[in-house]
């Protein structure tokens, strides 16, 4: 109990104190300064010679391709590696962190793409962590301060502006609130450096939003944060300095203002990139390939309708949580349909597992490719081959091997897939080349109508290209191609018409060319509303 | 490009996956050279034809229950059952042939099949009633050794006659000579029956494993189960599968162990399924699932049952033995999270 008083002291200090901070930084002495960083890995040079610096206050993004060294350059700062070569300068001293423990006392946080929350324990009990404060008992202190856990908590939170009870198991919690806690996390840490790896990459505009708004805050009393993503078109809201890399060598630092997202692309990958989107070469027709009537699932999604046409890229758009994904993966058997009637090539299909719907040539690409695309510990190979065993078996279930192998090389060959060899595990590739052999497992299966959903996340610029031209291709070919994604320049780009969705209903079906951003937000926020 | 650099940095940095195979399974066969090296020298007369094929009987036993469980624990499952079951088998097939008076081979397939029966359920309670496998497989466990004390009154079932001996017993490739005194002089003891059927059993799982779709199907559950479903496998049937196997080769075990004591005995083989998951494992199969092979099982229980028999031979207690084997279990397992983590 004696200990509180003062702890809680402490704490509104460090909290009073950081604006302070803010007004006393000198713009010459950085907060955190690297000089020279390299890292050697066995065999290879994952960083060669990196600069980077950070002023309190300031919001600055690390950008490049994947693989371009922005992870391994965090993991230096926070502690979880080594650098090879080069200085760390901390507050104007120079430091060597040995662990990510001793980066945290010191005030440096990382919240990383994969939250790192335990779910069954409260959002309080989360927040401090290894951290609890205790209360004495029988001459100890080994019970854990209760009351003290959730004012202190509850303070965090309120800092932050969001209304998060911390008694909450944190198991029930949005992605939204789970990064929520993290942040608070850091700041019950008195963080003042911030390293936040992809933090929107699973949130809706208006999540969004409101972490932005919680990240001006956080600038604005001293805080400095360094921000990775691959959403270029969202930094100009927050994004004072950027910084990019490039095969594990340090490009260029400039101030945000002064460049350009394209600049920042060509940057990235080292020429300039002329087109985010590939020019369309299929030409929509009349003919309809696959509809779906009155699709509904209980609490889900309710009459949902739609048609596609060969040739055409039709878009699914809407806020998460709208209900895209669940009709995607109720076509295909994955979750139950209540009622409605599925018809492909003519005809009307009844569609009870994924068996039934990949047999009847309905293939879906999940959003989650580690968890539910791919076997990731198995070779290339295996992957590619997975969902059409009978193509390369004879009729005792056999598998014929050289059958197997010219599959999966046709296959590598025809989608440009990078892998050393057919025997490679697919976690070693880098998520182009894995989306691509999801892609090629649907081909090699015939598949007639592929469900992309959200194909592109968490790809770097040049392979999504590619990814884009393969989805033009297939419509070219006459294979039925629907894009579930929630970045609008995606839908805009690539497709030809667009179902939007909200809350479960389909709210209207636009023709991509006659619409814009503005509209389909409309739509898909349900102030909108036509006749599908 | 950065794509080649990714791949480039893993491949250096790590050994690939095959390459760890291949390590892992010299460690443990490399351990097997050791082991009967060092008990050949100790005693003379461990490196016998004789002893050898003594150890290859014992080994049959953990051998086939491995196979089982190499192929559950792929799937990412666990069978706690088949020490139980095989008693089950054992005491069903012993039963059969003497108050119901069929021919010892049927008895036997009666036998054999009360474990497939049992597989069966296991496989419903994981897949149809989502059990946790080890759940599931631990109620079994209760309920076969159970029955099996139950029909037989807690008491051993004796006196089958010579015939139910012979898979047990008998052997092939015996070469006996009479000698001018009279009295055989055994030559070759021959191969045991149940030798016989390990080879051919684990040279079958393991072709089935490699070779056929439903192995392919059998990594792929284990290695991702929900992209195996959304690629059109049939993953209740691939796990259930997997235990029907583990039961029937159970049930194998249990008729060729009454066999060879050619009496029935419903007690037989407890801590049995421990010895068949430590085959498994010893011989690299991961417990997350996705990873395991037949012949580094085979080195696993070869590992386990010379430790056992060399370890008698140089009189050391059985208690002993428990400790040793329990520090090799450990030590195995270590040294192959240590590489997968390098």
């Amino acid at each position: 109990m004696e200990n509180r008083p003062a702890e809680l002291g402490q704490t509104m200090h460090g909290a009073a104190m950081l604006p302070g901070r803010a007004a006393s930084a000198s713009n010459t002495q950085p907060l955190l300064r690297l000089d020279n960083i390299s890292k050697d890995f066995p065999g290879v040079k994952a960083l060669a010679n990196v600069h980077f610096d950070l002023r309190r206050g300031e919001v600055h993004a690390v950008c490049g391709e994947n693989g371009a060294g922005k992870s391994t350059l965090m993991k230096i700062v926070s502690g979880v590696y080594q650098p090879s070569a080069g200085t760390i300068t901390y507050k104007g001293e120079e430091r060597h962190f040995s662990s990510t423990r001793e980066s945290e006392a010191a005030g440096i946080a990382i919240i990383h793409q994969e939250l790192n929350l335990v779910p069954h324990l409260t959002v309080a009990e989360n927040i401090y962590l290894a951290r609890e404060p205790r209360r004495g008992f029988l001459g100890g202190s080994f019970l854990v301060d209760r009351k003290k856990l959730r004012a202190d908590a509850k303070r965090c939170l309120d800092r932050l502006g969001v209304d998060i009870n911390p008694d909450r198991p944190v198991r029930g919690l949005s992605v939204a609130q789970c990064q929520m806690v993290e942040i608070a996390k850091a700041l019950s840490l008195d963080a003042e450096v911030l390293i936040m790896d992809e933090p929107t990459s699973s949130l809706t505009e208006q999540e969004t939003r409101l972490l932005f708004k919680v990240i001006r805050d956080l600038k604005a009393s001293g805080v400095g944060i360094v921000y990775i993503s691959h959403r270029l078109d969202e930094m100009s809201e927050i994004v004072d300095r950027v910084t990019v890399l490039r095969d594990g060598r340090y490009i260029a630092t400039d101030d945000f203002v002064a460049t350009s997202i394209d600049a920042i692309v060509s940057k990235m990958v080292g020429r300039s990139l002329e087109e985010k989107f590939p020019e369309r070469t299929s030409v929509p027709s009349d003919e309809v390939i696959f509809s779906a009537q009155g699709l509904s699932r209980a609490g889900v999604f309710r009459d949902i309708s739609f048609t596609l046409r060969r040739g055409e890229i039709l878009g699914f758009a809407g806020l998460m949580g709208a209900g895209r994904t669940e009709v995607a993966r109720a076509i295909f058997g994955a979750d139950p349909l209540d009622t409605g009637t599925v018809t492909l090539h003519g005809h009307t299909l009844t569609i009870t597992s994924p068996r039934d719907a990949i047999t009847a040539g309905i293939a879906y690409l999940s959003e989650d490719r580690k968890a539910q695309g791919l076997a990731v510990k198995m070779p290339v190979d295996v992957n590619m081959t997975l969902a059409n065993m009978e193509a390369v078996s004879n009729r005792f279930g056999l598998i014929d091997f050289a059958k197997h192998a010219r599959a999966t090389k046709e296959y590598i060959d025809l989608l440009n897939i990078r892998t050393p060899s057919i025997k490679q595990p697919v976690r070693l590739l880098s998520g182009g080349n894995q989306q691509k052999i999801i892609i090629g497992k649907w081909l090699f299966r015939k598949s007639k109508i592929l469900f992309f959903d959200e194909p592109t996340r968490g790809i770097d610029v040049g392979a999504k290209l590619a990814i884009y031209r393969i989805m033009d291709e297939l419509a070219a070919n006459g294979i039925g191609v629907v894009l579930i994604s929630s970045e609008l320049p995606e839908i805009l780009g690539m497709t030809d018409r667009v179902a939007v969705f909200h809350q479960g209903r389909i709210t209207g079906v636009l023709e991509t060319a006659k619409t814009d951003q503005e509209e389909i937000m409309r739509y898909a926020s349900g102030y909108a509303r036509s006749a599908g | 490009m950065a794509d080649i650099t990714e791949v480039s940095k893993q491949k250096s940095g790590t050994f690939s996956d095959r390459q760890k195979d291949i390590i892992q399974k010299f460690a443990a066969l490399g351990s097997l050279f050791v082991l009967i090296g060092v008990f050949s020298a100790t005693s003379s007369a461990f490196f016998t034809i004789d002893n050898g094929m003594t150890v290859a009987l014992q080994v049959t036993s953990i051998a086939f229950l491995g196979i089982g469980a190499t192929c559950v624990i792929i799937t990412g499952g666990i069978d706690l059952s088949v020490g139980s079951v095989l008693a089950l088998s054992g005491v069903v097939a012993a039963l059969a042939v003497k108050d119901f008076g069929t021919p010892v081979w049927l008895g036997m397939i009666c036998g054999i099949l009360t474990g497939s029966a049992c597989g069966y359920i296991n496989g419903i309670l994981v897949t149809q009633m989502k059990l946790p496998p080890f759940i599931a497989t631990l109620g079994m466990m209760l309920i076969a050794r159970g029955v099996a004390l139950q029909i037989t009154g807690a008491r051993a079932v004796s006196g089958l006659g010579e015939s139910f001996g012979e898979l047990g017993n008998g052997s092939l490739f015996r070469v006996v000579t009479i000698g001018d005194d009279g009295f055989p002089t055994i030559v070759f003891p021959g191969i045991p029956y149940p030798v016989i059927l390990m080879i051919a059993i684990a040279i079958a799982v393991s072709y089935m494993l490699n070779r056929s779709v439903l192995g392919r199907h059998i990594y792929a559950v284990g290695s991702n189960a929900d992209a195996a479903r959304l690629s059109g496998v049939n993953v209740a049937r691939i796990v259930s599968f997997t235990y029907v196997l583990s039961g029937t080769l159970a049930g194998l075990t249990g008729c060729v162990l009454m066999s060879r004591l050619v009496t029935a005995q419903p007690n037989e083989g407890v801590m049995y399924e421990l010895d068949a998951i430590a085959s498994a494992v010893i011989g690299g199969t991961s417990l997350i699932g996705g990873v395991g092979t037949i012949s580094g099982t085979a080195i696993g229980a070869f590992v386990i049952g010379i430790l056992r028999n060399g370890l008698n031979m140089n009189g050391v207690s059985a208690f002993t033995q428990q400790i040793i084997i329990g520090l090799v279990i450990l030590v195995t397992v270590w040294i192959d999270q240590l590489r997968n983590r390098r």
